[in-house]
């Protein structure tokens, strides 16, 4: 089972996809009956973030909501988790114990990868959903169940009925209400205010700043598959915010899976990335910060245009300061980078120039 | 031996998103089938974006061009 956790409804992100929008004002109208509902989508697509909006719209939201995901539990394990059992039911059995249905009492139950549930099992589960009645195992007495019950698929229910691992009763039972979840990839508007709300999330729990985000990583993030879907991209705003060291996402601070994705021409997914960290080095402070020095100036001198006054200003320290770093660095001049030293504000519009062009090797002599 | 186009067109799918960024990965020399790159402009100095480095590209790399042996971030 998964912990309640602290969902609350105003931390659920609707988005600018019109189908997300028809799936939440759906989810609006429904979550005043008692129907069955059925959840269809890829990992990661929010399954139980639409289950607990459902439960949190209903009249039901006083009582709990109990989420178990079916994949978790060995065929006869599920039996027990979802109907409980009564003392000395089974070697080991030293106490009574209710089952997911009872524990969702006047609530909402969402049972979650419906598709992994044994055949053998669904007979049961359809008897109980069918009656609101469920019988503990090694128990006798029929206990009357209120419970609305919400379904999440990852499979297409109907593919499976049609091949014969669902049973057709139990999914016409469930199938009341269908919502089908699409992948991230096909409402790829969403993914720049998606991954703002994670960032800023994110660094919310860090307790600092959120990052400003380089154009460079918006659009990788909106070229990569997310095969992981909205889940992905929460854990790689994770990682980014917790590895973040400078106070703006450029595409360093990116997976290399996500930035390979990205820039693979056919759009496909880089070859899972089975990343194993290797030994650390160890680095030399000075040797490192002198780096960072020599790649800030060379950066700064090629913003400018090799102009100075100008990179002095960018880099915030003074003019004099600057020429004393380059000789300190080793940084040799460009020999065509000799412009008239006058501050030109004009050429603030070099940045943008200069962010998509390469840049020329300036030489760095580390 | 590998060769350094070979590296160049592995790295060249990265390259344009970093670019973009203000900084490259420039690739310093091919030594056997190992490669040594430097990481420049702003990323340079961060130690999450060499940890991309050694990590990503360097698994890129091996799965692409099955001799590549090493990666040397300079």
């Amino acid at each position: 089972m998964r912990a309640p956790g602290t969902f609350s409804p105003d931390n659920v992100v609707v988005g600018h996809s019109p189908r997300m929008r028809a799936i939440f004002d759906f989810v609006k109208v429904v979550s005043k009956s008692d129907s069955s509902v059925i959840i269809t989508g890829e990992s990661g697509t929010g399954k139980e973030v639409i289950a607990n909006l459902l439960h949190h719209a209903s009249s039901r939201r006083h009582q709990p909501f109990v989420a178990v995901s079916c994949a978790l539990f060995s065929e006869n394990l599920i039996e027990t988790e979802l109907f409980g059992h009564e003392r000395g039911a089974f070697t080991g059995a030293i106490k009574d114990k209710p089952g997911r249905f009872e524990m969702a009492q006047g609530g909402t139950l969402f049972l979650d990868d419906i598709d992994d549930v044994p055949l053998s099992m669904q007979v049961k589960l359809l008897r109980a959903i069918q009656n609101r009645t469920v019988e503990r195992v090694g128990g006798t007495r029929s206990i009357s169940v209120n419970v609305r019950v919400i379904t999440g698929s990852k499979r297409d229910l109907k593919k499976m009925v049609a091949e014969g691992n669902f049973r057709e009763d139990l999914f016409y039972r469930l199938n009341v209400l269908p919502i089908v979840l699409p992948p991230l990839r096909e409402r790829r508007e969403d993914i720049p205010l998606l991954s703002d709300f994670f960032f800023s999330r994110f660094a919310r729990a860090r307790g600092i700043d959120v990052p400003a985000i380089s154009p460079a990583v918006r659009y990788a993030f909106s070229r990569y598959r997310w095969p992981g879907n909205v889940r992905e991209l929460e854990n790689a705003c994770e990682r980014i915010v917790q590895t973040c060291t400078c106070g703006t996402v450029r595409t360093g601070c990116l997976a290399a899976g996500v930035l390979f994705g990205a820039g693979d021409p056919a759009g496909a997914p880089a070859a899972a990335a089975q990343l194993t960290a290797g030994e650390t080095p160890s680095i030399s402070l000075d040797d490192r910060l002198r780096d960072v020095e020599s790649n800030l100036i060379t950066w700064a001198l090629k913003v400018s245009d090799g102009n100075k006054s100008r990179a002095a200003e960018l880099l915030g320290i003074k003019r004099s300061t600057l020429g004393d770093r380059i000789v300190r660095c080793g940084l040799a001049e460009p020999a065509a980078a000799d412009a008239a030293p006058a501050a030109d504000a004009a050429s603030a519009d070099a940045l943008d120039g200069a962010a998509v062009s390469r840049p020329e090797p300036l030489a760095v002599s580390a | 031996m590998v060769s350094r186009d070979q590296i160049e067109s592995v790295l060249g799918r990265i390259r344009p998103m970093m670019q973009a960024d203000g900084g490259d990965i420039e690739l310093v020399d091919v030594r056997g089938n190992s490669a040594h790159v430097r990481l420049t402009g702003m990323c340079a100095g961060c130690p999450s974006a060499h940890m991309t480095l050694y990590m990503g590209v360097e698994m890129a790399l091996r799965d692409e061009i099955k001799e590549f042996e090493e990666l040397v971030v300079l």
